[in-house]
């Protein structure tokens, strides 16, 4: 028999059903999900973070506290050349680099979205080959060796003007802007060129914001191209400094022999000094890189 | 009459003009593109010719001979070597495992995600499991050692440093993976979800169907269209199989298992600077694959009736 209590919310909640609000298995099953994974996911963090305050010679236990805490590493990487140095140059590829990008991805975007200009499909389709064909690695270096852009600053940023991927997100979304504000704006007399910096883009920030934020993760982020073609240390950004400083012990075979002279501690504080950053703006632009990789989804 | 013949000859020869000249800012606009797009995808194209020939970089692509074997010299000496086979065996199981379980994971996180029914619990998950995708191999790699690496965590305590160690290597690439992006890639997948209409929820709550019927027949037929078209896109990355996570991932005694195409160029021809005309025949043996994969995939999706991409 029912209570009479349950009867009052039955018709309307059923069992299972999205209004209901009984808390059943299920809930109980994402709950413990939730939080295993959501430690996993967090557990490496606070364990680089624990090695980082850690004296030298007690980073490889499994702690949950820190028993001795020490701001030494920090204090090393504060002071480090290379670091800063390596800041110096991401600094340069987040600004300068992001803007390059945008620039170029967007007026591209937006040419490919207007309606039929002559050569249009033609470009369409050489773009589009690109994304499924390549030359490969090797003559790729060739070139850039041949147009000058070995061991040359502006490797890291020339090549990247036009990321086809976000491009096309770009040119999906001026497509999908009202095609009226153009009309409107040809009858007034305005080019193209007009249209696209009065009318389109001010109406497009939001999405600018989002790929922008795109490009600026994959400049701070960036090492592959400085591996590839920087030799010169003074323009290794900051995650090739990080590599190299990683990649020095990861290869010893036996752990024991390694020498102190940097110590896991001083390469988690390094690890720490380029995540901080990224945590810090993380949560605020988290709705930027939702948005972006939505509209592709829908649109793409 | 014979006027207007004349005017309409005339704009039909000045028609190309009159095109031109109604695009002249829009391909002003496209121009750095045209140029991008030649210097950068095509002129590296051009460069397929060094895995013909014995390229050597000081006589340039047209100086230096072709290979023998009728300029397939290189393909036939890579086709005969083991070493390559092994890398190539290596990358096709990494590349498919990797597209399969995260293609897995990424569904399954959001449905999970999906389900949390209280928001706040909802959005703070999120917000975590979408985090480490912002951060690059390089860092994710240093985390990773610290667990599994020659002073790791895990390696004090069973005395076995499991990111040298061949078994488990291949465990230890696809769960840094989950790790990384799992949580990134579910969020296609949940926009698609919120666009489901609550209607269905609505009609198969009526019926008294569970929440796990509920997302057998509602949900995860609604993401399948998503779910197939990332498929496809994701098809042409099978044999790059993911350079930067490999190659900050891997030591010397994991090579056997963990080498792949892109790792292998670097380290054989790139780092050294030697058999340049190898390493461009591995990878354009690569391209050309990839590029078959893509084809075909996209046209068994069209036989199964699903939109394809081309």
């Amino acid at each position: 028999m029912r209570k009479f209590k349950d009867i009052k919310y039955l018709p309307l909640r059923p069992k299972g059903s999205t209004f209901d609000k009984r808390v059943t298995m299920m809930d109980w099953f994402l709950f413990a999900f939730m939080l295993v994974y959501g430690l996993i996911i967090i557990y490496p963090f606070y364990n680089a973070f624990l090695i980082s305050i850690s004296p030298n010679n007690v980073f490889n236990e499994f702690l949950l506290y820190p028993k001795h805490v020490t701001w030494h590493n920090y204090n090393i990487v504060f002071h480090k050349a290379t670091l800063w140095g390596g800041l110096r140059v991401t600094l340069v590829l987040l600004f300068v680099g992001t803007a390059y990008q945008l620039f170029f991805t967007v007026i591209t975007g937006y040419a490919l979205s207007r309606n039929k200009w002559l050569g249009k499909n033609f470009v369409m389709n050489m773009i589009l080959v690109t994304m499924f064909f390549g030359g490969g690695l090797i003559p790729y270096m060739q070139l850039i060796s041949k147009l000058g852009l070995y061991d040359n600053f502006l490797v890291m940023i020339i090549p990247g003007a036009i990321d086809t991927y976000n491009m096309l997100l770009m040119r999906n979304y001026f497509a999908s802007l009202p095609p009226d504000l153009e009309e409107s704006a040809k009858i007034d007399g305005a080019n193209d060129v007009q249209i696209f910096f009065k009318v389109y883009l001010p109406m497009s920030l939001p999405m600018l914001a989002t790929i922008g934020l795109f490009f600026a993760v994959g400049n701070w982020n960036s090492w592959y191209n400085a591996m590839l073609f920087i030799k010169k240390e003074e323009y290794y950004p900051l995650q090739y400094v990080l590599q190299q400083l990683i990649q020095e012990t990861a290869s010893n075979v036996d752990g024991m022999a390694q020498k102190d002279a940097v110590s896991e501690g001083f390469k988690m504080a390094s690890v720490f000094f380029t995540i901080v950053p990224m945590m810090c703006f993380y949560p605020f632009l988290q709705r930027f890189f939702v948005k972006g990789l939505v509209v592709g989804a829908i649109k793409g | 009459m014979n006027k207007r013949l004349i005017i309409n000859n005339n704009r039909l020869f000045n028609d190309f003009g009159a095109k031109v000249n109604r695009s002249k800012y829009l391909i002003l606009m496209i121009i750095p593109a045209i140029i991008f797009y030649i210097v950068f995808c095509y002129l590296p194209m051009c460069g397929i010719l060094i895995a013909f020939e014995n390229y050597f970089p000081k006589k340039g692509i047209f100086g230096s001979s072709f290979a023998d074997h009728h300029g397939f010299g290189n393909f036939y000496k890579i086709f005969h070597d083991d070493e390559f086979w092994t890398v190539l065996r290596n990358t096709v199981i990494i590349g498919v495992s990797k597209l399969l379980i995260s293609f897995v994971a990424a569904i399954l996180m959001a449905l999970i995600i999906n389900e949390i029914r209280l928001r706040f619990f909802k959005k703070t998950f999120q917000t975590i499991v979408t985090f480490p995708h912002f951060l690059s191999w390089v860092i994710v790699a240093g985390l990773v050692f610290n667990i599994f690496g020659a002073n790791g965590v895990v390696t004090k305590s069973i005395n076995t440093t499991l990111t040298q160690d061949k078994d488990f290597f291949l465990v230890i690439l696809y769960g840094s993976d989950i790790w990384k992006e799992a949580g990134w890639s579910s969020i296609i997948y949940l926009a698609t979800m919120a666009g489901i209409s609550p209607e269905l929820y609505e009609a198969a709550d009526i019926d008294g169907a569970t929440r796990l019927q509920k997302i057998w027949h509602i949900t995860l037929p609604a993401i399948k269209p998503t779910a197939i078209l990332l498929l496809i896109l994701s098809m042409g990355g099978i044999l790059s199989a993911g350079f930067d996570q490999v190659f900050n991932l891997y030591t010397k005694p994991v090579y056997e298992v963990a080498d792949i195409l892109d790792t292998y160029i670097y380290r054989t021809t790139l780092k050294t600077g030697a058999r340049p005309g190898i390493g461009a025949a591995v990878g354009l043996f690569k391209s050309v694959v990839s590029f078959i994969l893509v084809i075909m995939v996209d046209r068994i999706a069209k036989l199964c009736g699903e939109r394809g991409i081309i």
